[in-house]
């Protein structure tokens, strides 16, 4: 176990150096900063601001001290909120967390039953209906089923508020929409992994004990079946935080992924790398937990 | 599974709050803006959305009406001793939000921050404005004296937005929490609650000079999309959105809770020509590629009509306009005589640059027109942040030339555009790498270094002439700010772009 999380401690300096190495060079070649923030200014007010800023060392050197500060937490000062970019992608965090965390409790609520359904009634109109539904939940784009979702039920029927974080209506329509872009996914998972082990013989074991059916579904199928849904929630967490940038950017939700695009657009270096640095280290611990989950739900599997 | 599904909805929806749209009531006014400004010091940024803000919280010397004309403010009255003093007296009896009293310290207070003098790395991103300000002056309580090193004048324009803040407040509690927590002017409504990423609360000031405004909350939300902002317009959770676009008009137009207002705006649109290399170094062919373009069509086909055609960039609505200097005719036929006779009875082909986004549409359609006329054009449209190291920095210009929007500052003079554009001083913007026109900067350098307001009129005339002639850009058009307005709410665009919103009135 002591070895184990020694490995994932280096995994994770790796996958810190590997981010932060990205994010800085895709930020500098992207652009100057200073031309944006300045831009009917002199050009010598624009050099001031690059060389106040730092901008006029040679890039490695720039790299270097970004990694230096890095290290020590620290990501510099916002170009434009004039505070610690850390601090600012800490106090937006919880928003990100908190929606991610309820579209992917949204997403299991549906995908697990309506999976365990599909592959119990294999074949039944229910089945295929929900088949159809998979599919248009896949094919739509997170923007569009936010705005579609918003016309219904915001424009159209006024029961929920447009967009916003203030209250907790308004909190529904963001999850939906996030959860809509997952649930697919881990449907077809739940589906095809309880196919695999519904006709295997424990199961057969188990019903011919006389079992009640859906305590065999339930405990005996759906613990083995779970395996796959466990890996594909993890992966998708990452995915998830990817998708919550879009929706909240359309419902307005003061998260961390709005701070990026707009981070993005005034080439706000600091927020940018403290922001990607954070979301990456989430996803990390996040895919360590499911690795930990692994071994409690299947303790054959040795991790090496 | 659809009764599972319609389990879930209906105790979705019954645990919600009986009423969730928030009901407006008639005392708040809601504008819904792309973002808020990350900081609410008037004098610590240069974003258009901060000053937007700002203006309502801040009152600055000078104020211009729907008009736009000067208007006493903080400042009753204003004259020039001589050539480089401005003599400006105080309004008495002003107060702060904090209840402490306006005074002059304030005022020197307010101009020395930004001007930081003795200092080489200026904090203020203004300090270009008014860097000409060499000394502010208290005669006595009620009066200040501003030298400017030289004669300046645009003086009155630049301190239409010059905040004047509280000194020993912010001495006080610093210039963080003035920035965002404690921030405190003479404006119409005063800080409750600035919440980032989401909305920034606003209470009126009942001490206001002017008396208090006819909204007790302002309220600012930030709403990133577009589409949002519409959807909020609509049902009642903002009040107010600005820049809304040619395609989306029809639809608030047409809607029963919602108008649009719009007013022409500085924002002039243009085709930078580089002068140094074929084939714009020949005159000819200058003049030929703005006879190739249809103005008047763009506008009424590509902006719903919300814009004007420009016979040379300087704005009608800025000082110096020549208005007997006509618009070039869309004539694509002289064109082609024209590009004939500099030389290129095939046509000829070119590379025009773009970083402006959003008038992708209109850029497209000119290169056509451009290309109709025998100047076959290849429209390159680029990112803002590298476009903008190709241009000016990398390789100093854009091949053959590009097409942008400058906004003048906000400032209502031929200088804010002609200076830019095509004075060729190292330290200048663009002129220095496209503008290639003789005895042009001497006459832009005389117009500004002179307070002879009839005089700097007839230099701008003669600059006006010339440039028609010698086209250094193709003249294309200037633009207007549309807002959408709920019809709960009596307001009116302004031509300088600014939500002045103690204006703004309850419908009844």
């Amino acid at each position: 176990m002591t070895a184990l999380l020694v490995r994932r401690v280096i995994r994770l300096l790796v996958v810190c150096a590997g981010v932060s190495l990205v994010t800085f060079s895709i930020l500098h070649v992207s652009g100057d900063p200073a031309a944006l923030m300045l831009p009917e200014a002199i050009e010598a007010d624009r050099i001031a601001l690059r060389k106040s800023l730092g901008f006029d060392q040679p890039l490695a050197t720039q790299f270097v001290r970004f990694l230096g500060n890095t290290a020590t937490g620290n990501f510099g000062n916002s170009f434009y909120h004039r505070k610690p970019a850390l601090h600012l992608v800490v106090e937006r965090m919880p928003t990100t967390i908190m929606l991610t965390l309820a579209a992917m409790a949204v997403a299991i609520l549906v995908a697990v039953p309506v999976g365990i359904y599909g592959a119990v009634r294999r074949n039944s109109v229910t089945d295929h209906l929900s088949t159809v539904v998979v599919f248009l939940g896949q094919s739509m784009p997170t923007f569009w089923t936010g705005i579609m979702l918003m016309l219904l039920f915001s424009v159209q029927w006024r029961l929920l508020p447009v967009s916003g974080w203030a209250t907790w209506s308004a909190a529904v329509l963001p999850t939906i929409t996030l959860g809509t872009f997952t649930a697919p996914l881990l449907l077809r998972i739940v589906r095809s992994s309880m196919l695999d082990v519904i006709n295997l013989d424990y199961v057969r074991t188990a019903r011919a004990k006389g079992v009640s059916e859906w305590r065999v579904i339930l405990r005996h199928a759906l613990k083995n079946a779970a395996l796959p849904l466990v890996t594909v929630t993890g992966l998708q967490f990452g995915l998830l935080l990817g998708g919550a940038v879009i929706t909240e950017s359309v419902f307005a939700v003061p998260g961390v992924g709005r701070l990026i695009v707009d981070g993005i657009r005034q080439l706000d270096f600091p927020v940018v790398q403290a922001a990607v640095f954070m979301l990456a280290m989430i996803v990390v611990l996040v895919n360590f937990a499911v690795d930990m989950l692994y071994v409690y739900l299947n303790p054959q599997i040795r991790v090496r | 599974m659809l009764k599972f599904l319609a389990a879930a909805l209906l105790s979705a929806l019954l645990t919600l709050p009986v009423s969730v749209v928030d009901a407006q009531t008639k005392d708040t006014l809601t504008v819904g803006l792309v973002w808020i400004n990350d900081t609410l010091d008037p004098h610590m940024h240069f974003q258009r959305v901060g000053i937007l803000i700002n203006i309502n919280m801040f009152d600055s010397l000078l104020h211009k009406n729907t008009k736009l004309e000067y208007e006493p403010s903080l400042a009753t009255s204003w004259k020039t001793l001589n050539d480089t003093t401005w003599e400006f007296k105080l309004r008495k009896g002003v107060k702060f939000h904090n209840g402490d009293l306006l005074t002059a310290e304030d005022v020197k207070y307010s101009f020395e921050r930004v001007l930081e003098p003795g200092k080489e790395q200026k904090r203020s991103p203004q300090y270009g404005n008014v860097r000409a300000i060499k000394e502010v002056r208290i005669v006595n309580p009620e009066t200040i004296h501003l030298v400017t090193d030289k004669p300046f004048p645009l003086l009155l324009e630049r301190l239409v937005f010059f905040p004047i803040v509280p000194k020993k407040h912010i001495e006080k509690v610093g210039d963080a929490a003035f920035a965002e927590s404690a921030t405190v002017g003479t404006g119409p409504w005063k800080l409750v609650e600035w919440k980032r990423g989401q909305h920034l609360r606003l209470e009126a000031f009942n001490d206001h000079w002017r008396g208090k405004p006819a909204f007790k909350n302002l309220v600012f939300r930030e709403i990133p999309e577009v589409a949002t902002q519409i959807a909020e317009l609509k049902t009642g959770g903002v009040d107010l959105i600005r820049n809304v676009s040619a395609d989306l008009m029809p639809e608030l137009k047409a809607h029963a809770q919602t108008y649009v207002t719009s007013a022409p705006i500085l924002r002039t649109h243009y085709i930078q020509l580089d002068m140094r290399t074929e084939p714009f170094n020949k005159k000819l062919v200058r003049q030929a590629a703005n006879y190739a373009m249809d103005r008047e069509g763009i506008v009424q086909k590509m902006m719903a009509g919300l814009g004007k055609p420009m016979a040379t960039v300087v704005h009608s609505a800025a000082f110096g306009y020549d208005p007997s200097v006509t618009v070039y005719p869309y004539d694509p036929k002289k064109a082609k005589a024209l590009l004939a006779q500099a030389g290129y009875p095939n046509g000829v082909d070119i590379t025009i640059h773009s970083a402006f986004t959003e008038f992708r549409p209109v850029f497209e359609a000119m290169a056509q027109m451009l290309t109709d006329s025998g100047i076959r054009t290849t429209a390159k449209i680029w990112d803002p942040g590298p476009a903008w190291n190709k241009f000016f920095q990398g390789e100093g210009k854009a091949a053959h030339g590009f097409y942008g929007s400058w906004g003048y500052y906000s400032v209502f003079d031929a200088d804010a555009i002609l200076h830019p554009l095509y004075h060729t001083e190292p330290g200048g913007w663009v002129g220095k790498w496209y503008t290639k026109v003789e005895g042009l900067d001497p006459m832009i350098d005389q117009a500004r270094s002179i307070l002879d307001q009839p005089r700097r009129r007839q230099i701008y005339s003669q600059i006006q002439k010339l440039i028609k002639e010698e086209a250094p850009s193709i003249f294309l058009f200037h633009q207007y700010d549309t807002l959408g307005v709920s019809k709960k709410v009596d307001y009116a665009a302004r031509g300088d772009e600014w939500l002045w919103l103690y204006d703004a009135k309850p419908k009844r």
